[in-house]
């Protein structure tokens, strides 16, 4: 059996390398910084499946002292034919030497047999300081593809290209932080094209990696689900006794409910925004986003959150006649079709007469006291009454999915969620919209759904998302 | 191994609701790894396997407690209905055979009575069938089952197996109590009606309503002579010409007839309320949304990308104590690694300028060469210093530190080096995050050897070739 391909990552210090491996193995945890010799020792990345390998990735430190190593290597070679022996006798030689500890690190995975990856930074000028490392890779006689990486603003890529194209079989810009999936895959493709026998792993490692990536887009739509779920039904309720009755106003304990109830849901959506990262594999994520937040007592959010992500009222009309058409449908089916469809249509004006209505008021949810039983009352607060209170959720889960999901794992800058406008929402099938506005109506009166609705709502949050990625792509 | 649907289904969902808070990763590995165990042993992961499995590792006491607590809830409600069925069921039949030996029984208000029955059976099931709950409110109000319940839409099969069962035991001890009164009792039955029915058509009826045991048991079946001879009319008490036990050999026509269309019916939709039970408790198994992702689970490879190794929190230590100094005034000139091409700024190019190349494309014969032209130049002069032109993009790498090093051996005691790290543009400072490798640099060697200076800033001062003025 053939050993799984492995790809040694290599280069100048400072170039990239660790920020290549760490997009390409979706690991943020690799520690990546402006400073030359961050990373000091070699460290192997595989991708496995089922524990099955199919190829490696590993991290090495950048060339040190190339020339040295090439006038060593020049000194004890006579002909073209003994390079990789001489470079792996440099490797045993020095093992353990203090002064080439960097290039027997990066050295000994190829002369193991390893695929080289170079990685050079296109954001600066080309320099023909690179020929010497370039030089003795070449004396490895292993496959190997250069990867103009990107650090900084500048374009150099060009030049580099031309250049290393003497060099190196294959010659591709790939930008650690910003590169999109697809070019990820692209990517592993090329590296399979390095080797004959590369090519079957590399593209059963492509092919497991999109169905991971549309899984998970699956998995995210379903957790957004359940938390717009729980977050449309929540209700904040107290039991207070004959004392506290006594002692406390209804309007301190409606404060004291709201702001517990803001509290509650706040936290609920935190543990979103932890579980899409972590479905990602983003475990370090500092992020930057509006609270929820209310503006004043008549107001669920501030007007600026309002603005943002709230939809407007036409949509809401629409939405809710669907959703009443579909209430009404059950009376036509009740009469076996002798009311010619006046129920739908009945139920669908009323559904879109009180969602435009009510569409631009962001209702508080009331407070309810029960009768006094066993000496004890309870009070309780929610759930909101207003489906725009949905629409924000969503709006927000949303767009912070697509942000996590179009995230690189090299990437260490903060995560600012700035606010869009409502737009995209527009561009929603009818059938989600209805679906979505029926399942927030269910859970504002507190019915609970079956698995068949949170199974339609799923996907129609799914839709969600996909209408969201395709008014991102086409803003530009 | 959990073989009942009803409990499977329970179990299977309570262990989806302990999943709920698991990362898709864990379950992705657990499932994949059961189903990867599975096909080496030859087993099929079947959700009960599979449920086997995770209470095995569980160990004793893992079993869903609520869904037990439920079943044991339909056990109980079941039971009730039983018992309320067999109280009912004796209490019916001795009302209708009341019989004081005044009136006689009417078998039309028997016949009435089993079509009852009979429709109220065939109702219980068709309601279950359509999912219609007339008593939906009383079991809401009584949490029947709780809020959330896997079991909430097998509601309907379950009250229809309920009513069944209550409906067989209704029939059963009804059919005992017949029998008990048919023994210790002498019964008279009759047959009465207000319609103008001849007792032709009677027969006739009571011949349908017969067939199906009239071949089995003929004497159960009523002959006309038996119909035509015990019609009875309340307005005349007495039937003259009929003898007594003539009334009472309807016997074996009631009993056939509730055994046939009372207990047999009541039995095979109970049976059959059972079987529509499990077919839907195994349908909403398989179309439970947590089901279908652990058969994805358990379909799909797992695939780990590598992100297993952290190191995030190991960086070099970026606290600099050096400090930039400023550009004393030197003629000796090193441009390291191809810096200063193609142009260095005019501050830097005097008319007597030393300017020497070293490090990048340079040999290392022409690092040394370097070294010992300077070494013999600064030994001439009372404060040696040397400016060396980095690029500040390309940090500081072994090969400096190895020509710095020799350079402190050659070069005469006092030496002083200034690395002056240069912009891409040369007219800009260097951005401060790439100067701060090269203080660093410094505070590695020897202390008083080396210093970062920056160029001072004169913008569009014109450039002098690095190789144009040398010495």
């Amino acid at each position: 059996m053939t050993q799984p391909p492995v790809f040694a990552v290599v280069g100048h210090p400072n170039k990239g390398k660790s920020s290549v491996v760490a997009t390409l193995s979706q690991n943020d945890a690799i520690a990546i910084a402006l400073e030359p010799g961050t990373t000091r020792a070699s460290q192997r990345y595989p991708l496995t499946v089922d524990g099955r390998q199919l190829y490696t990735l590993t991290d090495t430190p950048g060339f040190q002292r190339p020339r040295r190593v090439l006038q060593w290597l020049e000194a004890h070679s006579l002909s073209a034919s003994d390079h990789p022996d001489t470079v792996r006798a440099f490797v045993l030689q020095h093992k353990g030497d203090e002064r080439y500890i960097d290039e027997c690190e990066l050295l000994s995975p190829i002369i193991e047999g390893a695929g080289i990856i170079y990685v050079v930074d296109g954001s600066v000028p080309y320099s023909a300081e690179h020929e010497a490392e370039m030089t003795i890779l070449r004396w490895t006689g292993r496959p190997s593809l250069a990867l103009i990486n990107s650090i900084g603003p500048d374009d150099y890529s060009d030049v580099w290209q031309a250049a290393l194209g003497q060099f190196f079989q294959v010659v591709r810009k790939f930008d650690a932080v910003r590169a999109p999936f697809d070019q990820h895959l692209s990517l592993l493709r090329t590296f399979g094209q390095l080797e004959p026998h590369w090519e079957q792993p590399l593209d059963e490692a492509t092919l497991l990696l999109s169905e991971q990536r549309n899984q998970r887009q699956r998995q995210a739509a379903s957790m957004i689900a359940r938390a717009l779920e729980d977050l449309m039904s929540y209700q904040e309720k107290r039991t207070l006794t004959l004392d506290q009755v006594a002692s406390t106003s209804e309007a301190t304990l409606a404060d004291i409910l709201r702001d517990r109830w803001y509290k509650r849901q706040r936290r609920r959506e935190q543990s979103l925004r932890i579980d899409i990262e972590h479905l990602y594999q983003h475990q370090r994520i500092t992020r930057q986003e509006a609270e929820l937040e209310w503006a004043n007592q008549h107001d669920l959010f501030s007007e600026d959150t309002r603005q943002h992500w709230a939809v407007s009222k036409k949509y809401l009309a629409t939405a809710g006649f669907g959703a009443g058409a579909m209430g009404g449908a059950g009376v036509d089916a009740l009469t076996f079709g002798s009311s010619l469809g006046t129920g739908a249509l009945v139920g669908g004006l009323i559904g879109a007469a009180g969602s435009y209505f009510y569409g631009d008021r962001l209702l508080l949810p009331a407070l309810n006291i029960g009768p006094l039983q066993n000496g004890l009352q309870s009070a309780s607060f929610g759930p909101v009454q207003d489906s725009q209170f949905g629409y924000v959720i969503l709006g927000r889960a949303v767009d912070h999915w697509w942000h996590i999901s179009h995230r690189n794992h090299a990437g260490r800058g903060l995560l600012a969620l700035e606010p869009a406008d409502q737009h995209w929402l527009e561009q929603l099938d009818k059938t989600s919209r209805r679906e979505i506005q029926r399942t927030l109506d269910r859970c504002r009166k507190q019915r609970p759904l079956n698995h068949s609705q949170r199974q339609i709502l799923a996907l129609s949050i799914a839709q969600a998302m996909a209408a969201y990625d395709n008014w991102r792509l086409n803003r530009g | 191994m959990s073989q009942n649907p009803l409990r499977l289904l329970l179990d299977v969902d309570n262990r989806f609701q302990r999943d709920r808070d698991q990362t898709p990763a864990f379950l992705h590995r657990r499932d994949r790894r059961f189903a990867l165990d599975c096909e080496q042993q030859g087993i099929s992961p079947t959700p009960a396997h599979w449920l086997d499995h995770m209470q095995r590792l569980s160990g004793p006491g893992s079993a869903d407690q609520a869904g037990r607590t439920a079943l044991r809830q339909w056990r109980r409600i079941n039971s009730g209905f039983a018992a309320a069925g067999a109280l009912f069921g004796v209490l019916t039949m001795a009302g209708l055979l009341f019989y004081d030996g005044g009136q006689r029984i009417n078998i039309t208000v028997l016949l009435a009575f089993v079509l009852l029955q009979l429709l109220l059976a065939l109702a219980t099931t068709a309601q279950s069938i359509m999912g219609w709950q007339p008593w939906r409110w009383l079991s809401k109000r009584l949490s029947i089952p709780p809020p959330g319940s896997a079991l909430a839409p097998l509601q309907p099969a379950l009250m229809a197996r309920a009513g069944h069962t209550g409906g067989v035991a209704f029939a059963f001890t009804s059919l005992l109590t017949l029998l008990i009164l048919l023994v210790i009792q002498d019964l008279a039955f009759g047959w009465s009606t207000t319609l103008d029915t001849a007792a032709q058509g009677y027969h006739r009826l009571l011949q349908t309503i017969a067939a199906p045991w009239a071949f089995v048991w003929p004497a159960a079946a009523p002959s006309q002579e038996l119909i035509e001879a015990t019609r009875f009319f309340r307005a005349a008490p007495t039937s003259a010409g009929t003898t007594p036990e003539r009334w009472g050999q309807w016997w074996p026509f009631v009993v056939m007839l509730w055994v046939t269309w009372v207990l047999v019916p009541r039995m095979i939709l109970l049976a059959l309320s059972h079987w529509l039970t499990g077919r839907k408790a195994r349908q909403l198994l398989h179309s439970h949304p947590g089901m279908q992702a652990l058969l994805y689970r358990m379909e799909t490879p797992t695939l780990d990308t590598g992100n297993q190794h952290n190191d995030a929190a190991d960086l070099p230590d970026v606290r600099t104590q050096a400090k930039i100094s400023e550009l004393c005034n030197t003629r000796h000139l090193i441009c390291w690694a191809g810096a200063g091409e193609p142009e260095l700024p005019r501050q830097l190019t005097t008319h007597n300028s030393q300017i020497l190349k070293a490090g990048g494309r340079a040999s290392l014969i022409e690092d040394d060469h370097v070294l010992a032209t300077l070494a013999t130049d600064l030994a001439k002069e009372t404060s040696p210093a040397v400016i060396l032109v980095t690029r500040s993009w390309e940090p500081p790498t072994g090969e400096l530190c190895d020509f710095l090093d020799q350079a402190m051996e050659l070069w005469p005691a006092g030496s002083r080096v200034m690395i002056l790290p240069l912009a891409n543009d040369a007219n800009q400072s260097p951005k401060n995050h790439l100067v701060q490798p090269w203080l660093r640099f410094t505070e590695r060697l020897p202390e008083g050897f080396a210093t970062v200076a920056l160029l001072p800033l004169s913008p569009g001062a014109p450039y002098q070739s690095a190789g144009a003025s040398t010495s």
